[in-house]
């Protein structure tokens, strides 16, 4: 018997290594795919070691403000002669760090909310659900406008925790809403025949059905983060004490007269393509989600 | 009982169309190639009569019918063959205007889970309309046409046990699931089609609302002069209704006949073992054997030989590889290697003069079984 | 054993603008089962019997009536001490496609609830080594005919129907249970490939001594699970009739139980149609009459006592089954072999 016995550990481990082989698989069925995770990498890169390449402060060329694109600064330089493109790269951190922060807080929460709601069921999915429909119907941009008179964001944590906390209504009642359709499923009423636990159900069977659900909300709240925060530095309504993406764009439209002149223009859509190009290579990943967690997809 | 009915019936059958199928293949593009889920079927619906055409999972037996109004969605289509319906031509011809106005007007479709296949948002009423609309009606030819549509359907729903302006005006979740079964057959008959094809038209039903619907087609066939083939997997509704019988597997017509000729006598091995595996209320029950092994998918029918070796107690060498013969005797064809070899028995012992040809052959399948 | 009686269920089901409407599923059914034995319950959709099978399978809650398990009534126990007992129930899905879910192997599916199970037998003493939930899990998969080595590593969707219906099975098995409910368990299964299922779990009851409550409107395939079972013949969660599985089938004395065996289609050329089928009528709204006998108002033999008078299940004029009917009369209705001379 002990020949033919599969060992426990073994089969997982084998389950395990053909997951990370069929993600492969799944990524090379289209070269876009391969694109947009190569765009999201190399934006986590710079984000992490970005700031790390160029000295703190970062040097100023007195002798060329808002300098053309050239060889030496391929997007210009600003108002104060500092190069377009470290301003970009070195600024990719505080935007990336706040996205990721608003992110995790945006599915964890809106996740486990939505989970519980929909398991549980009755009075606790009623409070839930009243709570989320309240937050979803204050609007954001006014609210924080309010918060920042009061509070000052210094930290990119701290922006990405505010802006979490106000942006998980929405996952929370799609999630809610497909716990309520998956329970119904014979696994997981088999799962509560069995007598298996509320944790295993609802970590081991409910989750990773919706993995490529909260996979796709993940990336799409991290575009939505980059969005907001930009748009906050941009009108101005936050001192700007850390580089960052929004505070150049209104330099540049506000400072530079981006908008009339011609010579800040580089300035100007120097950040716009970093944002264009980050949300491009998340809307490309976000398609091969579907395929990543479903294994008929996936094993194809 | 099927075929004693057949017999007396109205004068108007012999107005009924025929239909021929010749040599139709189907096939699917798959990533590994393109796949046939159809081969080769030959098969006569003869005018008046309803054929059932019987197969499990993967035995091409909706990909049939839907042939029959040259259907097949993409990644299918039709590779090779002929449909042709008498007054309207090859149908595996037709496209565009041609082909849509043949659908209704020619062929009426009962599509699977008909119950399931009406606008939630609209009454059946005003899908009516809309049916008679997309024919052309109530443009050019007036007003009336589209009145005398409404005074048809309220009369084949009538005709069917129901209330047929009450039906009319109601919405898919006021009718119970036989009565949408009845509102689907009358769709298919409602612009006079005379030759329909019922795709499982009793899945889903209970028991005893299956046996009035097979009832109602029965009576609607014989009264209106139809041209009928159902679509099944289950035996019991084909011996009910038809007159006929086709049996098909991995894509094959394996055997076909007069519907009580074929269940008394079953001659192809999968015919043989299906109706073993039914579970009878009378008689020993213990007698019920299981077919071994399991259908075969699109991907696994096998490319050469018979498709059904893989499950068949009397597989032999020559059933590998090479066409299977094509028996026929009668009114009754059997594609089989072992029915091909009994039948060259048979055919010794009748110039033997000893016994005849009917008594041998049911001699061989006691020895078979 | 499991007992239960009187068990009712009502649904409220929302509607309209005049408020909801009581639907009763179940009123007032009494069963049993014995260890190893077997009982079916047949009856049109919407019934009743997937009812009842969810609330033995502890799925579903009933209004009144009690159910025992083992002696014990499920009344005087808190709702956590009954889950234990409703575990000797299993479900058998009709759909095998739902009923496993398809991001996990089987593997995963089967050692959750074995690994629940080892440390239940570690708790009562009987500690098993780490290995036996691998080896349990072989040992189950053989037992409903599968190849473990083939099925172990692989998800649902790269398994064919039947495979399916019997990894579901294996499942149930895992835990130990008493009682199968099969539930339609192989309506969705093609036709070659029933018969194999259904001889497997006549075969658990055999070997295992494992009882099945097989819930089917195929008459026939309760007759397959065996013929020394027990027959519930339910009508608008109704027991109209009750008894030996062979007594019903031949010789029904409820119009209803005659009228469902007679809707059988006949197997023209195998079997001759039984002598006296019984054809209901049909009315319309039938499931909003609610006096006197359910089953009334789709009766061909109906009397006045019918239309005001509920009869009940009993022995009524002597026959050996139990019916619920003023009328009682044996009516052959069920088709018999050609016989081959």
């Amino acid at each position: 018997m002990s020949v033919t016995v599969v060992p426990a550990a073994g089969a997982s481990a084998t389950v395990r290594r053909n997951f990370w082989r069929g993600v492969w698989r799944v990524m090379r069925r289209k070269p876009s795919r391969m694109v947009g995770a190569a765009i999201v990498a190399g934006f986590a890169l710079m984000g992490i070691f970005g700031p790390l390449l160029y000295p703190d402060p970062l040097p100023r060329d007195t002798q060329a403000l808002y300098a053309p694109p050239s060889w030496r600064h391929p997007f210009g330089t600003d108002f104060e002669g500092t190069d377009v493109l470290a301003l970009v790269v070195t600024g990719a951190r505080y935007v990336l760090l706040t996205a990721a922060v608003t992110a995790v807080i945006t599915v964890v929460l809106g996740t486990a909310i939505g989970l519980f709601s929909g398991f549980k069921r009755g009075r606790w999915d009623s409070v839930l659900m009243r709570l989320t429909d309240m937050k979803l119907t204050i609007p954001g941009l006014p609210l924080l406008l309010v918060l920042s008179t009061i509070w000052k964001f210094t930290g990119a944590i701290e922006m990405g925790l505010v802006l979490g906390l106000l942006g998980w209504g929405g996952v929370a009642r799609a999630v809610r809403s497909q716990t309520l359709s998956l329970r119904e499923r014979g696994f997981i009423e088999a799962a509560r025949g069995l007598g298996l636990s509320t944790g295993h159900i609802v970590g081991r069977e409910l989750l990773p059905s919706m993995a490529p659900y909260i996979a796709m909300n993940t990336l799409i709240a991290v575009t939505g983060a980059v969005y907001a925060q930009v748009g906050l530095f941009f009108l101005g309504v936050l001192p700007f004490e850390a580089n960052n993406w929004g505070v150049m764009l209104n330099l540049a439209v506000f400072g530079g007269g981006a908008l009339t002149t011609t010579a800040a223009l580089p300035y100007l859509l120097a950040p716009l393509l970093a944002i264009l190009l980050l949300t491009l290579g998340i809307v490309l990943v976000v398609d091969a989600m579907d395929e990543i967690f479903n294994p008929r997809l996936r094993e194809e | 009982m099927a075929a004693e009915q057949s017999s007396e019936q109205s004068s108007d059958r012999s107005s009924a169309p025929g239909v021929r199928i010749r040599g139709l293949s189907v096939v699917y593009r798959t990533g590994a190639g393109e796949l046939p889920a159809v081969s080769g079927i030959d098969l006569d619906l003869p005018p008046g009569t309803i054929t059932g055409v019987v197969g499990e999972s993967g035995s091409g037996k909706s990909t049939l019918a839907l042939s029959l109004l040259n259907a097949v969605q993409p990644p299918g289509r039709i590779a090779a063959g002929s449909v042709e319906i008498d007054g309207l031509g090859d149908v595996a011809a037709l496209h565009g205007d041609g082909l849509r106005r043949a659908r209704g007007r020619h062929i009426g479709y009962v599509f699977q889970a008909a119950q399931n296949s009406l606008n939630p948002l609209k009454t059946v009423g005003g899908q009516l309309l809309d049916l008679g609309r997309s024919h052309g009606m109530g443009r050019s030819h007036g007003p009336d046409d589209l009145r005398g549509l409404v005074r048809e359907a309220r009369g084949l729903l009538d005709r069917m046990g129901l209330d047929g302006a009450r039906v009319l005006d109601s919405y898919q979740h006021e009718l119970s699931g036989g009565m949408r079964q009845r509102v689907g057959i009358m769709l298919a008959l409602v612009l006079n089609a005379r030759v329909v094809v019922l795709d499982e038209p009793t899945t889903a039903l209970d028991m005893i609302t299956q046996a009035t619907i097979l009832r109602i087609i029965r009576e609607v066939h014989e009264e209106r002069g139809l041209t009928t083939l159902v679509i099944t997997h289950d035996l019991g509704v084909v011996a009910e209704v038809a007159d006929n019988l086709a049996v098909m597997y991995g894509g094959r017509l394996v055997e076909q006949g007069p519907t009580g000729e074929v269940l008394g006598d079953p001659r192809h091995p999968y015919t043989r073992g299906l109706l073993a595996a039914i579970p009878r209320l009378a008689g020993d029950i213990g007698e019920a054997r299981a077919l071994p092994g399991r259908p075969p998918t699109l991907d696994s029918v096998p490319a050469d030989g018979c498709v059904f070796r893989e499950r068949c107690a009397l597989r032999m060498e020559v059933c590998e590889t090479g066409r299977v013969p094509v028996v026929s005797w009668g009114s009754r064809t059997a594609v089989c290697h072992a029915v091909q070899g009994a039948r060259e028995d048979v055919k010794q012992t009748v110039t033997a003069g000893t016994v005849t040809a009917g008594t041998a052959i049911a001699d061989m399948g006691e020895e078979q079984a | 054993m499991i007992t239960g009686t009187g068990i009712t269920k009502t649904f409220s089901r929302r509607g309209g603008v005049l408020g909801g409407r009581e639907v009763p599923a179940l009123r007032g059914v009494d069963f049993a089962i014995e260890k190893g034995g077997a009982a079916s319950f047949i009856g049109e959709s919407g019934c009743g019997k997937t009812t009842l099978g969810r609330i033995l399978a502890g799925l579903e809650s009933h209004d009144s009536g009690e159910i025992t398990i083992d002696g014990v009534p499920m009344s005087s126990l808190t709702p956590r001490r009954r889950q234990p007992y409703f575990r000797r129930v299993q479900l058998v899905h009709q759909d095998p496609y739902s009923a496993l879910n398809p991001t996990r192997t089987i593997h995963q599916t089967l050692s959750a609830p074995l690994s629940l199970r080892a440390r239940q037998m570690e708790r009562a003493g009987t500690g098993r080594p780490r290995s036996w939930i691998g080896e349990r899990a072989e040992e189950l998969l053989s037992l409903v005919g599968l190849d473990p080595g083939y099925v172990l590593p692989r998800y649902p969707h790269q398994l064919s129907g039947g495979m399916r219906q019997r990894v579901v099975i294996a499942r149930a098995l895992t835990v130990d249970p008493e009682v199968l409910v099969a539930d339609e368990a192989v309506s969705m299964i093609d036709v070659s490939l029933r018969l194999g299922i259904l001889a497997l779990l006549k075969d658990l009851r055999d070997r295992l001594g494992v009882s099945v409550l097989f819930i089917t409107h195929d008459v026939a395939t309760a007759r397959y699970i065996g013929t020394d079972g027990e027959l519930y013949v339910i009508y608008r969660g109704q027991v109209v009739e009750r008894g030996p599985v062979e007594t019903v089938i031949s010789a029904p004395v409820h119009p209803y139980t005659q009228a469902l065996l007679s809707a059988i289609p006949v197997l023209h050329g195998l079997e001759t149609p039984g002598e006296q089928r019984v054809v209901p009528t049909e009315a319309l709204d039938a499931s909003r009459h609610d006096r006197g006998c359910l089953f009334a108002p789709r009766c061909p033999f109906r009397t006045a006592r019918c239309e005001s008078e509920r009869p009940v299940l009993g022995h009524d004029g002597g026959t050996p089954q139990e019916h619920a009917c003023f009328h009682p009369e044996a009516r052959t209705v069920v088709a018999v072999p050609v016989s081959h001379s």
